[in-house]
C-alpha cells in the first residue's frame, strides 16, 4: 500500500551499488522515451509524406491547368470549325452556378425564405455554388426576386476560393489557409488542395455536393460601383435574376 | 485517509512514555465531513436557548383611536383625551413612539433543533477523527508544538487526580501548557451587552480531556482556564468541534481511548454500546490524490497536454500573398512565371493576346465584307492565303467587278 523505493536489479555487476530509484519512475521514463521514439519516427515520415504530396499537387495543378486550356480552346474549336461549314455548334448547357442573394431579411414570403434556407443564403451578398439541374432551377426560379446568379468563369471561382473561401470543419467557420484543412475534410473524395477543389467546383464532379457543402457560404461584399435596381430584373435593367454570363462582372466587383 | 490502524503510546503523567500502545480507534479514519459537522454545530448550538419574547399588552394599553380625514394630520390612531402630553399622541402603531412594536415577539418561537441521531453521529465521529490530525489541531489554534503525540493518550492516573495543582502539573509535563497559556492570554472583555449580561469576560478554547471514569479528574481540571471535561460515553460536539470547526486539541486517557472502538465500531465490527451503528463509509476509498493522479490507470486514459493552444490566425489573402499563394498552390509559381514572360514578349513584339484577336476579328470581318460585296457576280471564288502578316488575295474576275484589294495589317 504504501510506496516504497524498489531496488533496480542488476545481476551483471554485484560490486557496484546501483541507486535505488523509485518504480513509478522507471516506469515514467519508459513510457516518455517509447512517446519520444514513436514521435520522431512520426515526424520523419511526415516531413516525407509532405515532400511527397506536394509534388501530387503540382502535377495536379499541372494537369488540370492543361485541362482547362484544352477546354476552352476545343469550344472555340468546335464553334469555328461549325461556322466554316456553314453549321451551328450549341454547346452544353451550364451546369454550373453561382447564387447571390441579393435582399435582406425582411418581410420574405415563406416559400422563397425556405428555398433560400436551402441554398444556404442566409444573408444578404451571401453567395454559394450550385449545381444546376431541373429541381434547382425551378428553386432559383421561385426566390429569383432575391437573387442574382449566373454562369461563373474560372476566374471567378478561382478568386472567390482562394479570396474568401472558408471551410466548415467541426461545424466552424475555418479559412481555407492550408491544404491540410482541405484535405482532413475532403480528403476521402480526393480532394486535398485548394486546385483539387476548384477543379471539383468548376467541373461539377461527383463530389461536387460534398465540396461545395464544405465550402461556408462566400460572404461577398456590395458590389464597388453599386447595383443598377434591386427591385427590377437584370433583364430590365435591374439587378435580379438570372444573368448568365454577366454574373462574373458582378463578381469582380463583389469578392 | 488511509485506513492503516497505527500504535499509539500512551504516556504517562510525567510526559514521559509507558512501553505501552494501543491501537489506532477507527474512528480517527473516519470520513471528516466539516460540512456535517458545521450544520450539526448549528443546530446543537441552538438547543440551549431560553424563551424571550415582548410582554403581549405592550403598546397596547391605550384606547387610541384615529381621528379620519379631514383634520390636517395623519390618520394613525391617536390618544383620547386631554390634559396630558399624551393625549392626541399616535399610538398603537410600530412607527409610533410608545407603540407595540412590528411583529411581537412570541415566546412559542421554535426555539430547539431536532437533529438526526445518524447525523449527529456522523457529525460527532468527524470531529474524533479531525482531533488525531495535527495539522487540523493546528490550523484550529491549538499550541500542540511541546506536545509528544497526536492523538495524545495518558495513563488513566490522570482519572484519580485531585488537586487542581497536579493537574497543573500533568499539563505542564505532557507539554500542553503552552495552550492553556494562550488561554490566559486570551482573556478579554466581550464585545456587546453581554458584558452587562453577566458575560463580562470570554477567552479561548484549551484542551479537552476525554476520560472514562471520574475519580476527581473532573474537579481537578475544572478550574483550569480553557480546559473541558468529557465523559467518553457522552462525547459533546459543542465541545469537540467548538465553533464549528473541527480539530480541538483532545487529551485521552487509556481506557476512554480503549472504549473508542467499542462505542463507534470498526467497519468490520458495529459499535456494541451503540444501538445499529457503524462508522461511516468514505465516499473515496483512496483520496491520496497525489498518488492517483500519476498512476498508471489514470495516466493512460489522459489525453496529451496541451502545451500550446492554437490561436485565431489573421486570414492572408493568397491571391496577394505571394508565400500564401505558393503554399497553397506550388503550381502557381510556374503559371505566374509563364504569364509574366508571355505579357513581357507581347510588350516587346507589339503582339498581345489581345493585339492578336483583334487581328483575327479584323480578318474575320474582311471575309466576310468581300463575300459580301463580291457576292453574285464573281465566277470563280476568292481565295485568302494568309502568309505570315500580309493577306495576300488572288481573285480571278471576269465580269466588270474588280477585285477589292484587301487590307493588310
Amino acid at each position: 500500500m504504501t510506496d516504497t523505493a524498489k531496488k533496480v536489479n542488476t545481476t551483471t555487476t554485484p560490486k557496484k551499488a546501483v541507486p535505488k530509484v523509485p518504480e513509478v519512475l522507471l516506469k515514467k521514463r519508459k513510457l516518455y522515451a517509447d512517446l519520444k521514439a514513436r514521435r520522431l519516427r512520426a515526424q520523419v515520415q511526415a516531413a516525407k509524406h509532405k515532400k511527397y504530396k506536394r509534388l501530387v499537387i503540382f502535377k495536379r495543378a499541372e494537369r488540370y491547368n492543361s485541362e482547362y486550356r484544352k477546354k476552352e480552346r476545343d469550344l472555340i474549336r468546335l464553334k469555328r470549325s461549325a461556322k466554316v461549314r456553314g453549321n451551328y455548334h450549341v454547346e452544353a448547357e451550364p451546369s454550373l452556378a453561382f447564387v447571390i442573394r441579393i435582399r435582406g431579411i425582411r418581410g420574405v414570403h415563406p416559400r422563397v425564405k425556405k428555398v433560400l434556407r436551402l441554398f444556404r443564403l442566409r444573408q444578404i451578398n451571401n453567395g454559394v455554388f450550385v449545381k444546376l439541374n431541373k429541381a434547382t432551377i425551378q428553386m432559383l426560379r421561385i426566390a429569383e426576386p432575391y437573387i442574382a446568379w449566373g454562369y461563373p468563369n474560372l476566374k471567378s471561382v478561382r478568386e472567390l476560393i482562394y479570396k474568401r473561401g472558408f471551410g466548415k470543419v467541426n461545424k466552424q467557420r475555418i479559412p481555407l489557409s492550408d491544404n491540410s484543412v482541405i484535405e482532413k475534410s475532403l480528403g476521402k473524395q480526393h480532394i486535398i488542395c485548394m486546385e483539387d477543389l476548384v477543379h471539383e467546383i468548376f467541373n461539377v464532379g461527383e463530389n461536387f455536393k460534398k465540396a461545395s457543402n464544405f465550402l461556408w457560404p462566400f460572404k461577398l461584399n456590395n458590389p464597388k460601383g453599386g447595383w443598377r435596381k434591386k427591385a427590377n430584373h437584370f433583364a430590365d435593367g435591374g439587378d435580379f435574376g438570372n444573368r448568365e454570363q454577366y454574373i462574373n462582372r458582378l463578381l469582380r466587383k463583389m469578392v | 485517509m488511509a485506513a492503516s490502524r497505527p500504535l499509539v503510546s500512551v504516556y504517562d503523567e510525567k510526559g514521559q512514555s509507558t512501553g505501552k500502545s494501543v491501537v489506532l480507534p477507527a474512528v480517527f479514519r473516519a470520513p471528516i465531513r466539516t460540512d456535517i459537522v458545521n450544520f450539526v454545530h448549528d443546530q446543537m448550538r441552538r438547543n440551549k436557548r431560553q424563551a424571550r419574547a415582548v410582554s403581549d399588552k405592550a403598546g397596547e394599553q391605550t384606547s387610541a383611536q384615529s381621528w379620519g380625514t379631514g383634520r390636517a394630520v395623519a390618520r394613525i390612531p391617536r390618544v383620547r383625551g386631554g390634559g396630558t402630553h399624551r393625549s392626541g399622541q399616535g399610538a398603537f402603531g410600530n412607527m409610533c413612539r410608545g407603540g407595540r412594536m412590528y411583529a411581537p415577539l412570541k415566546v412559542w418561537r421554535k426555539w430547539h433543533r431536532k437533529i438526526n441521531l445518524k447525523q449527529r453521529r456522523y457529525a460527532l465521529v468527524s470531529a474524533i477523527a479531525a482531533s488525531g490530525v495535527p495539522s487540523l489541531v493546528l490550523a484550529k489554534g491549538h499550541s500542540i508544538e511541546t506536545v509528544p503525540e497526536i492523538p495524545l493518550v495518558l495513563t488513566d492516573k490522570i482519572q484519580d487526580l485531585k488537586k487542581t495543582k497536579e493537574a497543573v502539573g500533568v499539563l505542564r509535563k505532557i507539554g500542553a501548557w503552552s495552550d492553556i497559556l494562550k488561554v490566559y492570554s486570551s482573556k478579554h472583555t466581550r464585545a456587546g451587552k453581554g458584558k452587562m449580561r453577566n458575560r463580562r469576560t470570554v477567552m479561548k478554547r484549551g484542551p479537552v480531556i476525554i476520560y472514562d471514569k471520574d475519580n476527581g479528574v473532573k474537579k481537578a481540571f475544572r478550574n483550569v482556564p480553557g480546559v473541558s471535561l468529557l465523559n467518553v460515553e457522552r462525547l459533546n460536539l459543542l465541545r469537540m468541534a467548538p465553533g464549528g470547526h473541527v480539530g480541538r486539541f483532545v487529551i485521552w486517557t487509556e481506557s476512554a481511548f480503549k472504549k473508542l472502538d467499542a462505542l463507534y465500531g470498526t467497519w468490520s465490527k458495529k459499535s456494541q454500546l451503540k444501538t445499529d451503528f457503524n462508522l461511516p463509509q468514505p465516499i473515496m476509498t483512496n483520496s491520496d490524490l497525489g498518488r492517483l493522479l500519476k498512476a498508471f490507470e489514470i495516466q493512460s486514459v489522459l489525453r496529451a497536454p496541451i502545451k500550446r493552444q492554437a490561436r485565431r490566425k489573421v486570414k492572408k489573402n493568397p491571391l496577394k500573398n505571394i508565400g500564401l499563394m505558393s503554399r497553397l498552390n506550388p503550381y502557381a509559381a510556374v503559371q505566374k512565371r509563364q504569364t509574366l514572360l508571355t505579357q513581357l514578349k507581347g510588350r516587346r513584339t507589339g503582339r498581345t493576346a489581345e493585339s492578336k484577336a483583334a487581328a483575327r476579328k479584323e480578318r474575320t470581318h474582311a471575309s466576310l465584307k468581300t463575300k459580301r460585296l463580291s457576292g453574285v457576280n464573281f465566277v470563280k471564288t476568292t481565295k485568302t492565303q494568309k502568309v505570315g502578316d500580309a493577306t495576300k488575295t488572288t481573285t480571278t474576275t471576269t465580269k466588270t467587278k474588280t477585285s477589292v484589294a484587301t487590307k493588310s495589317s
